[in-house]
């Protein structure tokens, strides 16, 4: 019976087949396994999980139907970081909105009411001590969309010095976060700064949906 | 698999070595025609060793009751081989500048060892029968044989750190480190003070800190090296919920006689101890 079912993934979304799920025996479901710029809505009984360093991830939900999901973005540098890239702040939000709507329209196309939306929100930790605070940023920024949102946020753990695993439960809403152990910290930013050097040679796209 | 871990081993031969001050006093510790005095003379010809000593030995860690100002007086109360311990605790990250790696910083990985220092150390007083000081320098080297595999197969050390972060389940490093290397860092560490010809306590526990029923001739000492790590990571992460970190193997707590009810407030102590011990350990002489 658990052999079965632990064969075959839930039906997955349109859009989502890149996303690599795995059976986790700890939690008995299907998780699917988040990188640095993805995100992944599910209706189904299963988990999406991730790590992060200075990253931030949301987990949003509709707290009546269960349709949810969670993304994985942070912003580029911009002209304060280092001088060298000169990516204006209105330019390096946008990668934060468009991870942040793509997330939030897949969930209202699947059944989601905006009035029903719960956000969780996790990450921006600063996790290189010689780095400028990359993290407080993304958090700055994640908090600010929220608020102009007008969404409700009904858990955070953001900040301190911990990269953190998040595994998220959208169907029932629960969350568990491990602070991992420093030995982590380089091979999360090393996975963190390649990511970002993707997006910032990729100009952002012109079509935001609107919803 | 065996000659493997040997060869890795002799490969960083010349990149990391033992400061010549501990090896001195090794050899007259091991040498029963000794006296205290040759001892003594031995450390003082180490200027930097000579202050790091005394500033040991003054600490509140050691709670000593009368101010330690001469060499002789601290070779005198610290005893002999508890300073061929510290001889080798105040010099090893120094000695490991010479294996640099990409993967970890090493203030990160040495805050790590201290942590399980000060835990064992804890540990040891409580378990009695415990040599102290031994069980503080094996847990200061416990993970010696990751800067091996870091700085030699830093690939695929890589490729086990990814493993690791793939896994919602507790994935421990070491046996991600079987699954791709096919052996441990554990392994190498121990051949590593095999090779340096340290005392076999400390082979004994960095070898088999993650491998408890393995311990032959000092299973009191390793059993404590491996609890002392599991809390170091604890106290690491700022947590005192077990569930946190890797479990304990039932068989330490049986063996050391300890109770599991100490772990927060051994936890509590190695966070106040920390600052002051990174100080007299990891800071500059």
């Amino acid at each position: 019976m658990a052999i079965d079912s632990a064969s075959r993934p839930p039906l997955v979304l349109p859009g989502f087949e890149h996303i690599r799920r795995s059976w986790n025996s700890t939690h008995n479901v299907f998780a699917a396994r988040l990188l640095p710029g993805e995100y992944y809505v599910t209706l189904r009984d299963e988990a999406v999980y991730t790590t992060l360093g200075s990253c931030i991830s949301a987990c949003i939900r509709d707290r009546v139907t269960g349709v949810g999901g969670m993304n994985h973005f942070m912003l580029p540098a911009s002209a304060d970081a280092d001088g060298w890239k000169s990516t204006s702040l209105s330019a390096a939000t946008r990668y934060g909105n468009f991870a942040m709507e793509h997330l939030i329209n897949v969930i209202l196309k699947n059944g989601g009411k905006r009035q029903n939306l719960e956000v969780k929100i996790f990450g921006g930790g600063r996790i290189l001590a010689n780095m400028t605070d990359v993290g407080q940023r993304n958090i700055e920024f994640v908090h600010d969309y929220i608020k102009t949102e007008g969404l409700r946020v009904v858990a955070e753990d953001v900040g301190s010095i911990h990269p953190r695993m998040v595994v998220y439960f959208p169907t029932t809403g629960e969350v568990k976060v491990k602070r991992l152990r420093s030995l982590h910290n380089n091979t999360i930013a090393e996975q963190e700064k390649k990511y970002i050097s993707i997006i910032e040679t990729k100009p952002v796209g012109g079509e935001i949906e609107l919803f | 698999m065996e000659t493997d871990i040997v060869e890795l081993v002799k490969d960083v031969g010349g990149l990391v070595t033992l400061p010549d001050v501990f090896i001195r006093i090794n050899r007259l510790v091991e040498d029963p025609n000794s006296t205290v005095g040759d001892i003594a003379k031995a450390v003082s010809q180490d200027p930097s060793f000579t202050v790091r000593l005394l500033r040991v030995a003054n600490s509140p860690l050691y709670g000593l009751s009368s101010t330690v100002d001469t060499v002789s007086k601290a070779v005198s109360i610290i005893g002999t081989s508890q300073i061929r311990n510290l001889a080798l605790s105040t010099s090893v990250a120094s000695a490991f500048e010479g294996l640099p790696n990409d993967l970890v910083s090493m203030e990160n990985f040495w805050r790590h060892s201290l942590y399980c220092a000060l835990a064992a150390r804890i540990l040891a007083k409580l378990a009695r029968k415990c040599d102290v000081e031994a069980v503080f320098t094996a847990g200061l080297l416990h993970d010696i044989g990751e800067l091996v595999i870091f700085n030699r197969l830093s690939a695929q050390a890589q490729e086990v750190l990814l493993l690791v972060l793939d896994n919602v389940d507790e994935l421990p490093v070491y046996e991600a480190e079987w699954q791709i290397m096919g052996f441990d860092h554990a392994q190498v560490g121990g051949e590593l003070a095999r090779q340096w010809h340290l005392p076999p306590l400390l082979e004994e526990c960095i070898a088999y800190h993650h491998d408890v029923p393995s311990a032959r001739r000092y299973p009191r000492e390793t059993a404590v090296v491996h609890i002392a790590n599991i809390l170091a990571l604890m106290a690491e992460v700022d947590s005192l919920d077990p569930a946190d970190v890797p479990p304990i193997d039932p068989l330490a707590w049986e063996v050391t006689d300890l109770d599991e009810e100490l772990i927060e407030s051994v936890v509590r102590e190695v966070h106040a101890e920390i600052v002051e011990a990174e100080n007299l350990f990891l800071g500059k002489a």
